[in-house]
């Protein structure tokens, strides 16, 4: 089950706002397709991300996948463990392998809720 | 389909990424290197090949993966919007490779793909691509004949949309800086007919399996001016090959 508190981008990633807060993963479904992810690589804090552009790559099975941001914003926290802890994104995407948190500047639109994602991804196969 | 003369290794990365960017096609792209290069996986680091000769001549690509060093090979590049390929990633490898083997014994060269072999580890476990063969690659009882990568985007003009860039390197002759790797070399004699035959079975095998007919092509002013843009402010770049 995903978390229902969470907004989602066609592109896959997650994000979870509290209060002037967005923090910023990819969900459940993008780990599947992924397969063995072998290299992550994040912004480091005071970096800027802007909705829509990348805010880091990830690596897997020679396929380099860009990550989108669902807002702009400043970068307030990056995960750094988790890059030596990539199982950690099939264990709890939703939990422990978040990626960034960002102060937000400006939202995206058109972030689905759960119940709209979940129809995207079967829509995806 | 693309079929270009041998270029040099900044514009070979460059023109592909703006095929990634732009294509309105899927569109496979057939080219060679000249000079011959060697091309480093997006994250390798530039510190690892240190050893290389002075003037060898170095590219970063933008899809995932080992080094390669581009001799005598068929180098490929697909780019076209993701839809188009499973969107698992092993299975768009095996739907691709599948085609691949079915144009190569076209042609009379016997390859297949690699099962029990070494899984992606943390980091690659070797630098050069085809020196661990992992599930999935093709292979030769010689071994690694074919390597592969991707990069997966968001692209295009406007109207952003998924996308996908995938690059084959085809061993022809085994080159000397990696005498570990098979080679079509290796089971049929390499005339030009050959060549062209390989060509045009590989662009009908790619072309069937993803519900298409191959026809040739040309690049749009569009494109040639993304991919001088991308030569000049990337791959040719210094900064861009050393930014690991």
């Amino acid at each position: 089950m995903r978390p229902d508190d969470l907004k989602f981008q066609k592109s896959h990633e997650w994000c979870r706002v509290e209060g002037e807060t967005a923090t910023i993963g990819i969900s459940d479904y993008a780990v599947s397709h992924l397969n063995d992810l072998v290299f992550l690589d994040l912004p480091a804090v005071g970096a800027t991300v802007t909705i829509g552009e990348s805010f880091g790559e990830i690596e897997s099975v020679k396929a380099v996948s860009s990550l989108y941001s669902p807002v702009t914003g400043e970068v307030i926290e990056s995960n750094e463990e988790l890059g030596d802890n990539l199982e950690w994104l099939s264990e709890e995407p939703f939990g422990k392998a978040w990626m960034v948190k960002v102060k937000i500047s400006a939202a995206g639109p058109d972030l689905m809720d759960v119940a709209a994602y979940d129809s995207h991804c079967k829509a995806e196969g | 389909m693309l079929l270009d003369e041998p270029g040099d290794a900044a514009q070979n990365m460059a023109v592909d990424g703006a095929l990634l960017e732009l294509a309105t096609k899927p569109t496979l792209r057939i080219y060679g290197w000249q000079p011959h290069a060697v091309s480093l996986g997006y994250f390798q680091s530039i510190a690892d090949f240190q050893d290389l000769p002075a003037d060898t001549v170095m590219v970063r690509r933008s899809t995932g993966g080992g080094a390669i060093h581009h001799g005598d090979e068929l180098t490929f590049s697909l780019a076209l919007d993701a839809f188009r390929l499973p969107g698992d990633i092993s299975q768009s490898y095996v739907v691709l490779h599948d085609a691949i083997i079915r144009a190569l014994a076209h042609v009379g060269v016997r390859c297949r793909r690699a099962s029990g072999g070494a899984q992606p580890a943390a980091r690659p476990s070797h630098r050069w691509c085809f020196r661990t063969p992992v599930d999935g690659d093709l292979v030769t009882d010689r071994g690694k004949l074919l390597g592969s990568a991707q990069r997966r985007t968001n692209a295009g003009d406007g109207n952003r949309h998924a996308r996908i860039l995938h690059h084959g390197s085809l061993v022809l002759q085994r080159p000397n800086q990696t005498p570990f790797v098979a080679a079509v070399a290796d089971q049929v004699p390499l005339t030009g007919e050959l060549r062209r035959e390989l060509h045009s079975a590989l662009a009908t095998e790619l072309a069937r399996v993803l519900g298409l007919i191959a026809r040739p092509g040309e690049r749009s002013r569009a494109e040639n001016a993304m991919a001088t843009k991308l030569r000049s402010e990337q791959f040719g770049t210094t900064a861009y090959l050393h930014r690991r």
